[in-house]
């Protein structure tokens, strides 16, 4: 179990500046999070540290040992990655120990940490299936269990349910926090699904073009993003001028859909707006509706699904908003 | 120094270091040489081209060139005409025993090509078996010697190499493109014309140039049917034996022309064929057309009479070699003479073959497998680099390289020259580019991340290369093999520069035979030939239908 350090990393790929100067501290045991949009860099920065990639400059180190010298195999480092990538030619007991045996573990103790491993992924008794007899999410569990058995310092994953269906992900994605959390591995988690980051993350680094844009917990770069790009890659906004809201200044402001609500359902001391709606979706717990508002803008509102409401596209309606959760954008 | 290379690359670099040491020692060095020695005097001490301007000053020479590339293009269009409808036939017609024609037409790709050669000489030759049973009844027709027969016996045993990529390709035609241009308007024989065919052409075209390039390395057809026609690589050979100068110039002059030739044919072929490939990635195969039942048979005629009349030179040997000869004359009783008199001498021969086929297809392997990975792991011009002289020995005509071996390894720090391992060497760099290729193929299906998974759980990158994916490559390693040490068993061009004293093969004591008129023994040693080239590929293949039963 180990902190990670990442001091001025960079790596350029021709003209792409991949990883652009990330300076990160990771704590021991923590499950971090490096979230942005497809060619950000996230997948740079974890090969980087599991030695899959050359660093331009910076260092990385575990503790106060320094990693990114050092060849891939001597890292220690359990790494799970979005294909599986589960060795065809091994049965499932044997790729699970491969690790082991890498690390010359005796005969019985493989055995039993092998056992151990699959039970923990809940995959007791499998040993002796091959891999193409599994389906997609026992295989993920089989490329967990394989990093996990060789207890590795830092646990890195990459996308590792974007090939799961939905439902599976929900599920797995809770499974891997709980793993991490009992083991107490420090692990980085890559994706660019904002709702997977937020559920399984102790902190989140959000990153764009190579460059680490906020970093926090979930709900602090949700509630306070610190720019643009943050507070509309983490979930939906609204962003106004503020004179759509009667304040002033330049800056932009964000203001979540859920922060407003409709006149007759909101606390008396919110400040009101009026307009028309434009557009409803009822998507089951909650509803979606735009509202257009007298001077042309529109806003996108989501609220609870209540039976007594109704919401017609051309209706007139008053929408009050929390001021508290009012953002102001540098 | 070291220190500055990162890890990750360390393998593949030593890797290459390797192959280029391999392959700038026993291709380089010799082409070098054959260079030199094209650009020498007599006694190999001046700088000149009197020897090119020599040798092309001959009409003889001239006529050498001439020939040789109108027997390649006349060939090449010849196998082109035949393999298109075939293919086309196999992919969309309903023909009855496809697989069973598949797997007969791949057979003249592994058989040599010189025993079809010869065996269409004892067939229809002067005194050939069919030429007197026609003359028999009155019927005479034109000599098979010469361009003609060349350019058959090329047809029937080169058509593979396009029929093969052909057939792939009009397979490959994602059936949605026939249809988007039928719902456009046009009629399915116009789509097939405007459609199909030409997202084909860079099949056709690859398949094509690789017949013309056999064509112009071929020494064994023109050696026995070519008679007084000069062709390039037979003179290139009579040249080298009969020179008696120190330097062989007029050999070396014949060598790099034609190693020009090839290269530019290869040139071509990358340059322009490479990033053709019109893939659609089929996601639904092309349906079987309804067609006739007049076109159906005459479909399954075509496929059939083409497949078998490839294969009736080889069948007619192995019947031909349990005949009489008295000399070079045929009589039709059954004898087991012909394999009495060719093993009785020694039995040495045979055991060359197999021993230097074995070992050639080992060192083939050891070196082209690490090569392809390289090729396809490392990204830098390097790769490149290495790809492109792993490829070069497919370039360079077997006698070539041999005269070449001759001239580099006949004295100095390395004597190669009376033993067998410049024979096996010879073998092993000429497989190289088929060993890089097949294997490459293989390399590029296998995901990087098993080798990333396998390193980060503690497994050095070489390791990783031995547990991971020579387990992976197994199945296609071996094939390869087995194609590997098929083809060397039967190599003739570079082995009859080569060989000495005892360590003759099958291939020389048939040449042999037929340079003395020994019909008996050249038909004997070609049926031997023909069992130690099947035995392997039957076994090859039963062992793939039984893996693909398990698993
Ligand atoms: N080996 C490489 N050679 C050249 N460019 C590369 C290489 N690897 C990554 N890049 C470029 O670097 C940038 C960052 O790539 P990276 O794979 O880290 O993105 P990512 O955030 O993981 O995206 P995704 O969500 O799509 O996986 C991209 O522009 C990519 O094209
Ligand atoms: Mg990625």
């Amino acid at each position: 179990m180990t902190g990670i350090v990442i001091e001025g990393v960079a790596r350029t790929f021709g003209t792409v500046r991949a990883v652009d100067g990330v300076n990160l501290t990771i704590g021991e045991g923590e499950f971090f999070t490096l979230l942005g949009p497809s060619g950000c860099g996230k997948t740079t920065l974890l090969r980087m540290i599991a030695g899959f990639c050359d660093l331009d400059a910076g260092q990385i180190r575990f503790g106060t040992k320094r990693i990114d010298t050092l060849p891939a195999h001597t890292r220690d480092i359990g790494m799970v990655f979005q294909n599986y990538a589960v060795f065809p030619n091994l049965a499932v007991a044997g790729n699970v120990a491969y690790g082991l045996k890498a690390r010359k573990v005796s005969a019985a103790e493989v055995a039993h940490r092998v056992e151990e491993a699959l039970s923990l992924v809940q995959l007791g008794g499998y040993g002796e299936r091959w891999p193409h007899q599994l389906s997609g999410g026992q295989l993920q569990r089989v490329a967990i269990a394989r990093a996990l058995v060789i207890r590795p310092q830092v646990l890195l994953f990459d996308e590792p349910l974007s090939n799961l269906d939905a439902r599976l992900r929900v599920s797995m994605r809770a499974e891997i926090r709980e793993l991490q959390k009992s083991l107490g591995i420090t692990a980085i988690y890559v994706t660019h699904d904002q709702e997977e980051a937020m559920s399984v993350s102790d902190r989140i680094a959000l990153m764009q073009s190579g460059k680490l844009e906020q970093v926090g917990a979930p709900a602090e770069i949700y509630r306070n993003p610190a720019s643009r790009f943050a507070a509309e890659f983490m979930g939906t906004t609204n962003l106004l001028e503020p004179k759509v809201l009667g304040l002033s200044g330049a800056a932009m402001i964000s203001l979540r859909p859920e922060a407003l609500r409709l006149d007759a359902e909101a606390p008396a001391g919110w400040p009101r707006l009026s307009g028309v709606v434009a557009h409803v979706e009822i998507l089951g717990p909650i509803t979606r509706f735009d509202v257009r508002l007298g001077d042309g803008s529109l806003i996108r509102v989501a609220s609870l699904d209540e039976p007594h409401r109704t919401l017609a596209t051309g209706a007139q309606v008053t929408l009050a908003y929390d001021r508290a959760r009012v953002t102001v954008l540098p | 120094m070291i220190l500055t290379i990162p890890h990750q690359q360390r393998l593949p670099l030593a890797i290459a270091a390797l192959g280029f040491l391999f392959l700038g020692l026993f291709l380089l060095y010799p082409l070098f040489n054959v260079f030199s020695a094209s650009v020498l005097d007599g006694e190999g001490e001046k700088f000149t081209f009197a020897n090119y301007v020599k040798i092309l000053g001959r009409p003889f020479y001239r006529g050498a060139v001439a020939n040789t590339l109108m027997i390649g293009v006349v060939a090449t269009l010849t196998t082109i005409v035949v393999s298109v409808p075939f293919a086309f036939a196999l992919a969309r017609l309903p023909v009855p025993g496809k697989a069973a024609i598949i797997a007969l037409a791949a057979m003249p790709l592994v058989l040599p090509s010189f025993v079809s050669a010869y065996a269409i000489v004892l067939l229809l030759g002067r005194a050939g078996v069919v030429t007197q049973w026609l003359n028999s009844w009155g019927i005479g027709f034109g000599s098979i010697y010469g361009a003609g027969g060349i350019i058959l016996v090329y047809t029937l045993t080169l058509y593979p190499y396009v029929l093969l990529p052909t057939m792939a390709g009009f397979k490959a035609v994602d059936v949605s493109i026939e249809e988007a241009a039928q719902s456009l308007g046009s009629s399915p024989r116009r789509a097939l014309w405007t459609v199909t065919l030409p997202i084909v052409v860079p099949s056709i075209l690859a398949g094509g140039l690789l017949v013309f390039i056999e064509t112009l390395e071929n020494f064994g057809v023109p050696f026995v049917l070519a008679e007084d026609m000069p062709i390039f690589a037979v003179e290139a050979f009579k040249l080298f034996v009969g020179e008696t100068a120190p330097n062989p110039s007029s050999a070396g002059v014949l060598g790099v022309l034609l190693i020009l030739m090839t290269s530019l044919v290869l040139l071509i072929q990358r340059r322009f064929l490479a990033n053709r490939r019109f893939a659609t990635g089929a996601r639904s195969a092309p349906p079987i057309l309804k067609v006739g039942l007049g076109l159906r048979i005459a479909a399954t005629i075509y496929c059939w009479s083409v497949v078998l009349l490839a294969l009736v030179p080889f069948f007619a040997i192995v019947v031909l070699s349990f005949m009489e000869f008295r000399g070079p004359v045929l009589h039709p009783n059954f004898s087991t003479a012909n394999f009495a008199a060719l093993f009785e001498r020694s039995t040495r021969p045979l055991l060359n073959t197999l021993m230097f086929a074995t070992l050639a297809a080992i060192g083939v392997t050891l070196i082209g497998v690490p090569i392809a990975y390289v090729v396809t792991r490392l990204r830098s011009g390097l790769a490149a680099v290495l790809d492109v002289l792993a490829t070069l020995p497919f370039a360079v005509a077997g006698t070539v390289l041999a005269i070449g071996f001759v001239v580099s390894f006949n004295s100095g720090w390395l004597i190669l020259t009376g033993g067998p391992f410049i024979m096996v060497l010879a073998y092993t760099v000429r497989k190289i580019p088929f060993a890089v290729r097949s294997s490459s193929g293989i390399l590029h299906q296998i995901d990087p991340s098993l080798e990333e998974a396998s390193i980060s759980l503690g497994r050095s990158p070489l390791q990783t290369f031995g547990r991971i994916l020579v387990p992976l490559m197994l199945g296609g390693i071996m094939s390869g093999f087995v194609l590997t040490w098929v083809t060397i068993a039967s190599e003739l061009s570079a082995t009859v520069v080569l060989y000495s004293g005892q360590w003759r093969t099958l291939t020389v004591v048939m040449f042999q035979a037929l340079e003395g008129g020994g019909g008996g023994i050249a038909t004997a040693a070609a049926s031997t030939l023909i069992v130690v080239t099947l035995v392997p590929i039957a076994l090859l293949y039963r062992l793939i239908r039984r893996y693909e039963l398990a698993s």
